[in-house]
């Protein structure tokens, strides 16, 4: 069984955590035209290299981004989250009816 | 009673003559010692023949001693397949052959012999390929004929208690011979913390029983020497009598031992497994008293047996010479040395065995082994003139014997290295695989590294010792240097393959497969070493090609006239040796989880349900009355009062100045403006647009929202929320409080008064707490979490309250509703409830493509919100037709049955949807159900067809729900 | 021999979800922070501290534990007389023998000590206000410990033999301090170890889902036979510590 190094919990089994899918940070769903949302939603690279992934250390639920070679399977290193996302994301105001939220 | 082929002390150095064990084989008494094996044991008391070949049902006996082959499976009381030369005798142990029909001495199979024309290689391929044969016709008799031993699981089958630990080390060394011993020693003297894993009894390995110098006495002299050396180390732990039986990624190592299956994991590991014997190939290899020198060896050496009373040594190395002088010692007599080699070397070992007046002839293989009345023991060689590769010349002598050993060379035993993704390529040096590269944190050491002289073995091994504790962090003192001279050239002959005209000269022991066999298979088109084993089944048996592999590829390289260089051995997969279920369950842990009142509900006689890892009551009475016990929960519910357990309801605790925005972008529906003290439906979509999860908002403060989920879909949600937030990085918490509180649903139109009695600190009028109302507040003096919901669709209220004292509150509720005769009702019942209200249940009503437009909930969509998770997906859908509508109906004849989940929908011929919840409504007294129509039947009023059990068609007619109170009076009193 | 006195569990709002099993194995109970505690076992024959020292297995799930988390968790435990210190997955232990296990950078989970008076977190759980209005001070969120963690504790000098039975971290107590940590899987279920030495006696703190009580307990149980182990009550683990 692989290890894996939490950076929260260190190395552990790798039955311990749960792959969350590719690291694709979502576009502004706004600006995107239905095609290119669909694109984005459904379209998978399966890039054979290094690639950069989502895990959850199950016990803690604590999420954490692991590079990965995807030939290898090789974990070259693993890192919290804050690392690659670092500010609030905000979301605009819908166009269409801004004031529209009823109690 | 010591048997009559027992020989005195020192032979024998690991029994007990002390302690006589007495056990039985094939219902015969049989004598042995503590220390016995099962086939040492019988041997000792003339007990030849041990077992019966797979196919052809021929006499089998030792071969290897090391519990390498399947020559000597026996079944053991219930147990089959053990391994006769490793299992340890016990008192009492009842021992029987297997693969025989009617006797075993006498046994009716063994004629299958004569008819093997007809059961070519590739048997099965060619005979039910297409149906030529039938199959069915077959198929008993041939599981009759092969089977591996008796599992009887209807008669007095128990289970036996295994179970698995986990270990730790710094380095592991797999292989307790004189390299793994060296390599121990070595890493332990660095610092490493050291796990020595080994098969035998007891540490040493081939220092037990191999000749390594001519009065024997360098083996015992080392082992002593290694063996003190190791019990002095504090940091080497020695775990004998274990298999390690596969090397897995990070160097995780499974050890068996006993009914214990080790988890050992290394920082680095050594391989230091050795060798193992090859065979030669002649007719009737197979039969009793042919078996390798080293088996001889280990009987004499270390169960003090005498294998024979006269043997032939057919050999090609020096290590033939050490074997024969160990037989003589032993006071067996030596027909001849047939040496393999035209001339043979001059040293101390040929030396001795010739003064020793032995009769060696040079240039000269075994034809063929006499088998003897019923094959059950040899009783004689047929020794013939080598004339090339696999050809012999004419004439040659027939040699007296009962018993003939191999020393023809050797392969390296691999397969943990193989298993770790090592690459070995073929030497011509040596004839065997040498090992080319090895992965990180692997090492290997000792004969299966090439190393086979002693002392290049101990080197060897103090080298991988060092080096592996060095890549454990642990480093002293200088590298070890490598060994110079390996002795690996001249051991192993490079084509001990003689084919016989009449056959039964056999190439893998497991299978019965016979040179001929291989050649046929090769003939067929299977000239691939790796499609020949599929075809002809070599190698797969449970030796896993230990004694086969290289036979089969020097006989490919042959025919295809391939060059050996660029051939490989099949893949060796793990493990290493077979493995018992019993191994791979251990202890069972299947967790389950319990509500606060799980054994209220048993004392009520609640019949339990699972749902996920949780147990609920499904309803409470006898099983025979099930339908009577839900109809009248639910009548409860609607005319006077019910309980029912909902602690496995998913919880979680969203607090922060971020909160409501939070769950604006997690669920639908929008949060920002909800009241304090008001609840409000959440229904959770993924980026797709698919429903994946509902439950109720419940604001208790500015910046906290209690948020219920379902109970199987609870831990997806909190990881999924807390997954968006690691991107949002929203000021806000989110806690899974799920197991924390206990719950309840108390509902009906009187749980209000019920509930009244025993709450404090809260008005439950219906003005001062509306239906979506919520309040904290103390229940029978414990603090609670009060919510007016209506999933079954009366006034009723859930209490959440500490787990702790969810019993407490249980027996509070249940005693102050005893005036009306509270019911505790459930989950069959709500279901029934729930449905006559319309409401779905995410996952029932629901699958993994339902988006929001046709489980008709829009509704539930705030549509001006900036985003929310699936938002984006659920515009698109919006804007395309709907391809099924999901709508409640009723039946148009109700004399029709109820339909079932799962029965279709169809339109024409064409299936467009699915039933999926129906129940025949005790309160409406009539079907009522939720299904998917086809979107152009999805307004009330029209009809569609459900094909129902038996291929009947029923018509449903498409009714708006809510069913029961449309107009949510009941609820809302 | 029983005592006739003894206290019956169910009498108590607060019970343990083991409460049958232990009262099944005769336990003597004491009521302790509104709870049942088993405090000891007369009828077994062996003295119970011996059987601690070897391999022991008691439930504290009663006595209090609670937590905070989120933002400003550590600021304001501190702020309250706490101490805390930088690393997660280390507990430290608090002026009056109780723990304060730091799971995360803004996740701490308190377990009181065995004396079981529950002072500290009584009081922390009091002093814990929402602010009259936004923007509010960060200072973490109560969580309810209490009741969804069952809080056993496994005593011996075989405690991290029989843990390798059901859990895949290294425990061993060489390669694992006096205050560590491990958030890990124990018999398939996510769980917290805490090693909380007795005196001279190695021992650990367990913790998990309150609602698997009873199969977790069951799993220990059956791992700890292999060691003579026995079920011990909160009076033998007092003695350890003194």
């Amino acid at each position: 069984m692989k290890i894996m190094n939490c950076p929260l919990n260190g190395p552990r089994n790798i039955s311990e955590f749960a792959w969350g899918g590719e690291v694709k940070p979502m576009p502004d769903p706004a600006s995107l035209d239905d095609r290119a949302w669909g694109d984005w939603l459904f379209l998978e690279n399966n890039e054979a290299g290094v690639v950069r992934e989502w895990w959850c250390h199950v016990p803690t639920s604590f999420w954490f981004i692991a590079e990965r070679n995807t030939v290898t399977d090789e974990i070259l290193k693993t890192y919290p989250a804050s690392e690659l996302f670092k500010e609030r994301v905000n979301f605009a105001p819908s166009a269409k009816s801004p004031q529209a939220e009823k109690k | 009673m010591a048997g009559m082929n027992r020989l005195p002390a020192p032979f024998g150095a690991w029994i007990d003559r002390s302690k006589p064990i007495s056990f039985t084989f094939e219902g015969k008494p049989i004598e042995g010692f503590a220390g016995d094996t099962i086939a040492s044991a019988l041997l000792a008391n003339g007990q030849t023949m041990i077992s019966r070949s797979f196919k052809y049902h021929r006499p089998r006996s030792v071969l290897t001693m090391a519990g390498q082959d399947s020559n000597t499976l026996v079944q053991v009381g219930e147990e089959p397949n053990c391994l006769a030369d490793k299992r340890r005798i016990e008192p009492g142990l009842k021992v029987e052959a297997q693969n025989y029909v009617g006797s075993f001495e006498d046994d009716k199979g063994r004629f299958t012999e004569l008819v093997e024309r007809f059961l070519p290689v590739g048997f099965y391929y060619k005979s039910f390929h297409e149906q030529k044969t039938s199959w069915k016709k077959w198929e008993p008799i041939i599981r009759a004929m092969a089977g591996l031993g008796k599992a009887d699981l209807k008669a007095d089958f128990h289970h036996s208690y295994y179970d698995k630990q986990y270990l730790f080390a710094d380095v592991a060394v797999i292989g307790g011979g004189p390299a793994g011993m060296a390599a121990a020693l070595s890493a332990a003297e660095s610092g490493a913390e050291v796990i020595l894993v080994d098969e035998g009894a007891e540490l040493g390995g081939s220092l037990w029983y191999a000749r390594f110098n001519v009065d024997g006495t360098h083996g015992s002299l080392t082992r002593g020497e290694l063996e003190t050396a190791i019990a002095a180390k504090r940091n080497i732990r020695v775990l004998s009598d274990a298999v390690c039986t596969g090397l897995f990624a990070d160097n995780w190592l499974p050890v068996i031992t006993g009914n214990r299956l080790y988890k050992l994991r290394a920082r680095s590991v050594v391989v230091a497994t050795g060798s193992i014997e090859q065979p030669s190939v002649f007719r009737n290899n197979d039969l009793p008293g042919v078996m390798f020198a080293s088996a001889a060896q280990r009987l004499v050496r270390l169960y003090g047996v005498k294998p024979g009373d006269r043997a032939v040594i057919l050999t090609a190395n020096d290590d033939g010479y050490g074997a024969a002088l160990e037989i003589l010692d032993a006071g067996i007599s030596i027909g001849a040395m047939v040496d393999l080699r035209a001339t043979v070397p001059t040293n101390e070992m040929t030396q001795a065995v010739r003064r020793a007046g032995i009769d060696v002839i040079a240039g000269h293989a075994i034809k063929e082994a006499i088998a003897g009345h019923g094959k059950s023991r040899i009783t004689g060689a047929i020794a013939a003139p080598v004339a090339g590769d696999g050809k012999l010349g004419d004439g040659g002598r027939v040699l007296d014997c009962d018993l003939i050993l191999m020393a023809v060379g050797y392969s390296p035993a691999a397969h943990l290295l193989h298993h770790a993704g090592a690459k070995f390529a073929y030497d011509t040096g040596s004839h065997m695989y040498r090992l080319e590269t090895l992965p990180a944190h692997v090492f290997a050491a000792g004969s299966v590294n090439q190393a086979y002289v002693l002392d290049a073995t101990l080197a060897d091994g103090r080298r991988a010792g060092w080096l592996a504790a060095r890549d454990a962090g642990h480093s002293a003192g200088a590298e070890p240097p490598a060994p110079v001279e390996l002795g690996c050239d001249g051991l192993t002959h490079p084509w001990p393959i003689f084919p016989h005209e009449k056959g039964m000269d056999f190439v893998d022991f497991d299978e019965d497969l016979k040179y001929k066999d291989l050649i046929n298979g090769i003939a067929d088109g299977y000239d691939n070493v790796e499609l020949l084993k599929r075809y002809s089944t070599l190698g797969m048996g449970p030796s896993q090609g230990k004694h086969s592999a290289v036979a089969a590829v020097r006989i490919v390289a042959r025919e295809t006239g391939e060059n050996l260089n660029r051939m490989s051995v099949t893949t060796q997969r793990p493990p290493y040796t077979p493995e018992k279920f019993g191994h791979m369950a251990g202890r069972v842990f299947e967790p389950e989880r319990r509500t606060a009142m799980h054994h209220r509900h048993l004392e009520l006689g609640a019949q339990m349900m699972p749902a996920g890892l949780w147990w609920r009551p499904a309803y409470y009475g006898q099983k025979s009355e099930r339908d009577k016990a839900i109809r009248e929960e639910a009548n409860a519910v609607r005319t006077c009062v019910g309980l029912i357990d909902v602690s496995t309801l998913g919880g979680l605790d969203v607090r922060g100045p971020d909160a409501a925005e939070f769950l604006n972008r997690m669920y639908t529906f929008a949060y920002a403006k909800q009241q304090v003290g008001r609840c409000r439906y959440v229904l959770m979509t993924d980026n797709a647009g698919v429903i994946t999860d509902d439950g109720v908002a419940v604001r208790f403060h500015d910046e906290h929202f209690y948020v219920t989920a379902t109970t199987s879909g609870v831990d997806a949600v909190y990881r999924q929320m807390l997954w968006w937030n690691a991107q949002w990085r929203l000021d806000v918490d989110v806690a899974n409080v799920t197991a924390a509180y206990a719950g309840v649903n108390i509902a009906g139109p009187k749980s209000r008064e019920v509930l009244k009695r025993v709450c404090e600190g809260v008005d439950l009028s219906a003005q001062a707490f509306p239906y979506m109302g919520a309040a904290m507040a103390e229940v029978a003096g414990i603090p609670a979490r009060i919510m007016r919901v209506g999933f079954v669709g009366e006034l009723g209220y859930e209490v959440h309250v500490p787990a702790s004292q969810g019993e407490a509150l249980w027996d509070a509720l249940m005693a102050a509703g005893g005036l009306e005769g509270i019911r505790p009702f459930g989950v069959e019942a709500q279901r029934v409830l729930r449905l006559e209200k319309g409401h779905i249940i995410v996952s029932q009503d629901t699958d993994g493509l339902t988006n929001v437009w046709e489980a008709d909930m829009a509704w539930a969509v705030a549509k001006t919100k900036p985003f929310f998770v699936g938002g984006r997906s659920a515009e698109i859908q919006a804007k395309k037709p709907l391809t099924r509508k999901l709508v409640g109906f009723t039946l148009a004849n109700d004399s029709d049955p109820c339909p079932e989940e799962c029965h279709l929908v169809l339109k024409g011929e064409e299936i467009v949807g699915r039933v999926t919840s129906a129940v025949r409504s005790p309160s409406l007294n009539k079907v009522v159900g939720l299904a998917y129509v086809h979107p152009s039947d999805g307004e009330p009023g029209k009809q569609f067809d459900i094909k129902v059990d038996g291929g009947r068609r029923i018509k449903g007619v498409v009714t708006k729900y809510p069913f029961y109170d449309p107009d949510n009076k009941r609820q809302e009193m | 021999m029983a005592s006739l006195t003894n206290l019956d569990p169910a009498t108590l709002k607060r019970r343990s979800f083991i409460y049958r099993k232990l009262a099944a194995a005769g336990a003597e109970f004491a009521e302790v922070n509104g709870g049942a505690v088993a405090m000891r076992y007369p009828a077994r024959a062996e003295n119970e501290m011996a059987v601690a020292r070897r391999m022991g297995l008691a439930d504290l799930s009663v006595l209090s534990h609670g937590g905070f988390k989120g933002r400003g968790t550590v600021e304001w435990l501190t702020r309250q007389g706490l101490t805390i210190g930088a690393d997660s997955n280390k507990a430290y232990v608090q002026a009056d023998g109780e723990l304060a296990a730091r799971l995360a950078p803004t996740e701490i989970f308190l377990l009181d000590a065995l004396q079981g008076t529950g002072r500290l977190i009584n009081q922390l759980n009091a002093a814990w206000q929402w602010a009259p209005s936004a923007p509010r001070p960060q200072q973490g969120y109560p969580t309810p410990r209490q009741d969804s963690h069952a809080w056993f504790m496994v005593t011996g000098e075989k405690s991290a033999e029989m843990f390798a039975k059901i859990c895949g971290v290294d425990l061993r107590p060489q390669h694992c301090p006096v205050g560590t940590i491990a958030q890990t899987s124990v018999a398939k279920m996510s769980s917290s170890i805490i090693r909380a030495d007795l005196g001279s006696t190695l021992a650990y703190h367990l913790l998990a889902d309150i609602a698997s009580a009873e199969y977790l307990w069951t799993c220990v149980e059956d791992a700890i036979a292999e060691y003579d182990g026995g079920i011990v009550g909160l009076a033998a683990l007092r003695s350890l510590q003194a």
